[in-house]
């Protein structure tokens, strides 16, 4: 154990989540599980940015970044919420073999 | 120059109008009671954009919004073809019958929106823009995917579409971390500097111990995010889904609009970010690694998968949507090349492949519009019932994205060619050319199709209608000329292959 | 400033919720327990930011992360729950490959992040810490205004396309316009 933190034990952390999410990402068939890998993966490279902003030499720019991260985060959980409502109403008020007559 | 915030602004007058465009058409929902005013609109406010990019070109070039966006030749280049693509997205909106009542307001404020994503996607000059610029013509597009109500396909392509951006757009993401502890800065201009005090790896170019497989690493994980925007193999899976099931306007916009941005935003980060510029027209990689092997592979099996797959498709959307992949990888043959010329024939490529592609795709949406069919069926015997024009039209776009002279399409793939074998690429070249054969297959069926498959005797007459002809009508004539009159584009693109980097 | 062993104390603790999170996230068999999971590891990382003087940046994960998308996320596990399962993924890779590319990137990973050349400050540069919340104010309303600003745009047209796309439809929704 070294006698002090510094960057490369925040770098681990970010690549061990970074590795979990992409496993996730891999193995996982339901779509809701895959985006957990994704947000595992986002959260990982938030580490990263702000532990090569108190570190490095990058100065606020790194905490700036994973702010617009979590926004864009947030705001893709949101259509993916309003797209599986979609499924959800459409798969529950009509039947599901009228709809993929649609091919034509 | 390098301009600050305030005085950026003047020289942001595409985006601001796009930018009053959205909030004005989710305004004017609410109050106009004539829905189709709101596509006119949309349609004019594309044109105008267009016009202001234009009036751009040749004047002054620099980094805006403290280096956050670059003015210059490229940008310049790409945000005339992605107005176009946005103008054109509008246009065919304008004729399609699946269209016609779904929330128009809503509809076109977010064609606009995406458009306005894609102008920073070319644009971008620091890793926080192009990041924030890639996710929101991403999340648009999955709006756009699921748009039609009612229509269960649409929902799953969309919701497809998200998981597979979230999977690339997190691993580029990650990619950025690293270049950012290396470079300790977001920006292109400093990550340049950085990357070439790492060692230019060139025959002497000592290389600072350790930097290359960061930077390897970095990059490939940066190339899943912009792989996944031009449908580049191994990335591609949600092309054909989301093809097939967003609405054909949104399917077009999608095949031309943001394949074009994620190519501009690909060669933004690889050449001018991390690459050298020796003086001569030729690039050099950062620290030496070899990523252009990569790429080259990537290339070819891009093309090879999309070809072969595209032989067993009914369905010309998806069939499009394979070509459409095949063609990603044409273009990347002129990324690998490492040099001007390469990245000159990819800029005329991808203004040819938005013609030909658009052309397609909305001699498709006439067909659709008639008897509600986008499969090969649909194209049967059109030129014997009435289709005569449309038909030729087709003829035109499958002969010139199969590469056929004296078609755009046969020039363009000409120069791709050309620089890959000024750089003896053979191997690449040969794969390119079989590519090319086996794509005339599946090209010609649809020929076929049309004109020696009789139509069946009940099959309804083909009325083409006037507003999706005239585009139809400009973009074949298009094809023709710069068939035989290419030097003008070219030399455009010659003149727009200007990084601007402070 | 806390003394090291306490730093580093905190430091174990909080991966070990961070990454025991994320394990959770990808073992659990149950989406549900996932879900859970992924909060307890949204709050170790919030729990490192702090640690990293990223006070700012914690603040908006545990607000933003936790009660927002987490929320969102535990909405959409409980109606895909009703309607089976959604699947999006034609081509899952199995288990043990999946298992042997995450590792096969963590070992590469590893050893390139080892022996990086990051940019470091000078030795003997003493670290200053910066106000967090202040300094990402003025970046934002300074150098990062146009991406603040298309931020903006990006929140509406995505939030007003997710109330399109949910809207719950008046009529009787159409097949198709070719049925």
């Amino acid at each position: 154990m070294p006698e002090a933190l510094g960057l490369q034990h925040f770098l681990l952390v970010g690549a061990a989540l970074f590795c979990m999410g992409l496993y996730c990402v891999l193995t996982r068939r339901n779509a809701i599980g895959i985006l957990m890998g994704v947000e595992l993966v986002l959260n990982a490279a938030n580490v990263n940015y702000i532990a090569f902003s108190r570190y490095g030499v990058g100065g606020v720019d790194g905490q700036v970044f994973s702010i617009f991260v979590i926004m864009l985060a947030a705001a893709e959980a949101a259509i993916g919420l309003a797209i599986v409502l979609g499924i959800y109403r459409r798969s529950g008020s009509i039947d599901v073999s009228q709809m993929t007559s649609l091919r034509g | 120059m390098n301009l600050s915030n305030i005085q950026s602004l003047p020289f942001s007058l595409p985006e601001a109008l796009l930018a009053v465009g959205v909030v004005g058409l989710f305004l004017l929902e609410l109050v106009v009671k004539r829905k189709a005013v709101l596509g006119e609109l949309a349609l004019v406010i594309t044109a105008a954009v267009t016009c202001l990019v234009a009036m751009q070109s040749g004047g002054q070039q620099g980094l805006l919004f403290s280096g956050m966006v670059a003015l210059d030749g490229f940008s310049i280049f790409f945000k005339l073809l992605l107005g176009l693509a946005g103008f054109g997205a509008v246009w065919m909106s304008l004729g399609s019958n699946e269209m016609r009542d779904e929330h128009p307001g809503e509809y076109y404020a977010l064609l606009l929106s995406v458009t306005l994503g894609m102008f920073y996607m070319a644009s971008a000059t620091n890793m926080l823009m192009a990041y924030l610029a890639l996710e929101f013509v991403s999340q648009v597009s999955y709006v756009l995917t699921g748009f039609i109500r009612g229509s269960r396909r649409g929902a799953e392509a969309a919701l497809k579409y998200l998981v597979y951006g979230g999977v690339a757009s997190g691993a580029m993401l990650y990619g950025m971390s690293l270049v950012y502890g290396l470079a300790g800065s977001l920006d292109y201009a400093a990550i340049s500097q950085v990357m070439a005090g790492l060692g230019s790896g060139g025959v002497d170019g000592a290389v600072v111990a350790g930097a290359q497989p960061v930077i390897y690493l970095a990059l490939v994980l940066v190339l899943a995010g912009v792989g996944y925007k031009i449908a580049m193999v191994p990335f591609h899976m949600w092309s054909p889904d989301v093809y097939e099931g967003a609405p054909l306007p949104v399917t077009a916009l999608l095949s031309v609009g943001s394949k074009a941005a994620g190519f501009a935003m690909m060669i933004r980060f690889f050449y001018p970010a991390v690459s050298a510029y020796d003086g001569d027209g030729n690039w050099l990689t950062a620290a030496g690694v070899d990523w252009q092997s990569l790429l080259v592979v990537a290339s070819m099996v891009t093309m090879t998968l999309g070809n072969v797959a595209a032989l067993r498709q009914d369905n010309i959307k998806r069939l499009l949507a394979y070509s459409s992949i095949a063609h990603a990888g044409y273009m990347l043959m002129g990324f690998v090349v490492m040099a001007d010329d390469g990245l000159q024939a990819m800029m005329f490529y991808m203004v040819v492949y938005y013609i030909m592609n658009l052309g397609a795709f909305t001699v498709l949406l006439m067909v659709l519009n008639q008897s509600g069919r986008e499969d090969i069926e649909g194209f049967k015997g059109l030129a014997w019932r009435g289709g005569a024009l449309p038909a030729a039209a087709m003829l035109i776009f499958m002969l010139s994205l199969a590469g056929l002279p004296p078609f755009a399409g046969f020039i363009g793939k000409f120069y791709l060619f050309a620089a890959i074998i000024r750089q003896e690429m053979w191997v690449l070249a040969v794969v390119g050319g079989l590519n090319s054969v086996v794509s005339l297959y599946y090209y010609a069926r649809i020929v076929r199709s049309m004109y020696l498959d009789q139509p069946a005797e009940d099959a309804p007459g083909f009325v083409a209608d006037r507003h999706n002809g005239v585009l139809v009508g400009v973009l074949a004539v298009a094809t023709l000329v710069f068939g035989v009159w290419w030097r003008p584009v070219v030399a455009l693109a010659d003149r727009s292959l200007s990084f601007f980097t402070g | 400033m806390q003394g090291p062993d306490l730093s580093v104390a905190a430091f174990l603790l909080l991966s070990a919720l961070t990454l025991g999170g994320g394990g959770g996230v990808i073992f659990s068999g149950n989406i549900v327990y996932s879900a859970l999971s992924l909060m307890v590891s949204f709050l170790g990382v919030a729990g490192l930011y702090v640690m990293l003087e990223a006070d700012f940046v914690a603040g908006v994960q545990v607000l933003v992360y936790v009660g927002g998308v987490l929320v969102l996320t535990l909405f959409a596990v409980m109606l895909t729950h009703r309607i089976e399962d959604i699947k999006v993924s034609n081509r899952d890779v199995g288990k043990l490959p999946g298992l042997a590319a995450a590792l096969a990137m963590f070992a590469g990973l590893i050893a390139a992040l080892e022996v990086a050349p990051w940019k470091l400050p000078a030795e003997g540069v003493a670290h200053e810490a910066f106000a967090s919340t202040q300094s990402i104010g003025n970046a934002l309303l300074g150098r990062y205004v146009l991406p603040f600003e298309v931020a903006s745009i990006v929140l509406l047209s995505v939030l007003v396309g997710a109330v399109v796309l949910s809207r719950k439809e008046v009529a009787e929704p159409r097949v198709s316009d070719d049925a």
